[in-house]
């Protein structure tokens, strides 16, 4: 079964020749819309992408800086809209986009924890049982009520992981999240990850690491000024990367 | 897009950010939770004993003032939250999926909290020491205050996605809201005014929530239901206005963020 369609998606931005954000730039500039209108330009993100991932498997996609990987992974999710052409999830969705994202410092890991994971789309009832077992995947349960803001960046981020792949449902979205992290703590992020593919989720995962790309994707492609260069297995893929990296 | 995310997890999401925002607000504070109770309570105590005591006014004056200056702060604190609101946690909404709309909704609850309490302050107060309140009374009341929030939203919901373009929004609306606690019979008395000119006054829904809820409180009078289904059709009308814009707006104001 397709678990994720993407068809023909274009995505630009418009970039004016003068950036007007207030009423009152609008009105002081109200003889000029037509020239400053005319005299944008369109910045052409994503041309014509397409291409699809199956259920329970899992896909990587590489690129550059800038050549659309990010704004690709934010129109899947439902963040942006398409200019042009569709997307089509069979599964809910999780966006891991970013570690931590909702966190308040001022509040202590348990709330953290049913803030993230609530805007994550975990139910309170989920909530309720899963906090044991977030805490020991971070080994923070002695630090539960501890305010966030007296973390390190560490025991932050091992927080960050535990209530993103507690939150795992159909198709997970991961981009560049395993960038960070000491080589203990990546390992066990890398295994659980494993063990997120062994129970038939489906993964898209975004990665300038070749090396993972290697390892976990079934397939992956290479996006280059957004269009799609070539599209293989992982390794496939990821030595075509360096190769565009180093000119080899 | 076709996305089978559940919408299981809403009510939870809201209580959970509510709860949050509610928890933050007041941590670290000398008083901590009780701020919740004691600011409304504490302003209701000192208005009132300003207004009568030492200013020696006439008690209806005072309820009436209080009335209204409450009602009034509702609204001013509960709109600039909301406008803000989009914007205020862009770091969520560019990271993450889920209804634009909840931060909307959840902005206000803070302003929310407090106009309740004290509405069963000033109730209390009025059902203790001046006379009692009829169930018709109560309720009228309780259904100003539902109806001022319905209002309130639809201000959010257009104001959040109207900020993301023009980002002096929310200095406009500062403005109209300094100028409309002037416009609204607030600190005077809505008789001064000729009534040829009442119906523009009536036209900013302030002035209709706050004099209908002194019509029921203070005076125990009720507006005729003619009345109740303007102010309910008005306020649906700028809930309808609000949402459609939002709608409208809302999923392309993330590229904005």
């Amino acid at each position: 079964m397709v678990a994720l369609e993407a068809h023909e998606i274009h995505k630009s931005f418009f970039i004016p020749a003068t950036r007007m954000d207030t009423v009152r730039e609008y009105m002081l500039n109200i003889f000029k819309w037509k020239h400053l209108f005319r005299n944008h330009r369109q910045l052409s993100v994503l041309s014509g992408v397409s291409f699809f991932v199956e259920e329970g498997e899992t896909v990587g996609i590489m690129g550059r800086n800038g050549c659309g990987k990010s704004t690709l992974l934010k129109i899947i999710t439902g963040i942006y809209q398409p200019d042009r052409g569709t997307v089509q999830c069979a599964l809910p969705i999780t966006p891991i986009l970013e570690l931590g994202v909702g966190w308040n410092p001022e509040l202590d890991a348990i709330d953290n924890i049913y803030l993230l994971g609530a805007v994550m789309g975990l139910t309170l009832r989920e909530l309720k049982t899963a906090t044991d077992e977030i805490l020991e995947f971070a080994e923070l349960r002695e630090f539960a009520r501890l305010e966030l803001k007296h973390y390190s960046s560490g025991m932050a981020m091992r927080l960050a992981y535990a209530v993103a792949f507690r939150a795992v449902r159909g198709l997970l979205i991961v981009d560049e999240v395993f960038a960070v992290g000491d080589m203990e703590f990546k390992e066990r992020c890398y295994r659980r990850l494993e063990e997120i593919r062994r129970e038939g989720h489906t993964v898209l995962m975004v990665s300038h690491n070749f090396v993972d790309i290697g390892r976990f994707c079934d397939r992956a492609i290479l996006l280059d000024n957004g269009v799609i260069v070539q599209e293989g297995s992982g390794p496939e893929i990821a030595d075509a990367y360096v190769h565009s990296l180093t000119g080899g | 897009m076709m996305n089978h995310k559940t919408s299981a997890y809403l009510p939870g999401l809201i209580w959970t950010l509510v709860r949050t925002d509610f928890k933050t607000r007041y941590h670290g504070t000398l008083g901590g939770y009780l701020w919740a109770l004691a600011k409304p309570l504490t302003m209701f105590a000192v208005l009132y004993g300003v207004f009568s005591v030492i200013f020696t006014m006439d008690t209806f004056y005072a309820l009436n003032l209080i009335v209204g200056l409450f009602l009034y702060d509702f609204f001013s604190e509960a709109t600039r939250t909301g406008v803000l609101s989009l914007h205020a946690k862009a770091f969520l909404l560019t990271k993450t999926k889920f209804p634009s709309w909840v931060v909307a909704l959840t902005s206000v609850s803070s302003a929310l909290i407090t106009v309740v309490i004290f509405s069963i302050a000033v109730s209390g107060y009025i059902a203790v020491f001046k006379r009692p309140l009829s169930f018709l009374q109560i309720g009228c009341f309780s259904l100003y205050v539902f109806l001022f929030l319905v209002i309130i939203m639809g201000i959010v919901l257009a104001g959040s996605v109207l900020f993301l373009r023009y980002r002096d929004m929310n200095q406009i609306w500062d403005l109209m809201l300094q100028a409309g606690f002037f416009f609204t019979p607030i600190i005077y008395p809505m008789d001064i005014v000729p009534h040829k000119f009442h119906f523009i006054m009536y036209a900013w829904m302030p002035t209709v929530v706050i004099q209908f809820s002194r019509s029921v409180l203070v005076r125990g009078d009720i507006p005729s239901l003619t009345a109740h289904l303007m102010l309910a059709g008005s306020a649906g009308i700028v809930f309808l206005t609000g949402a459609v814009l939002f709608w409208r707006l809302a999923p392309r104001s993330m590229e904005r963020l």
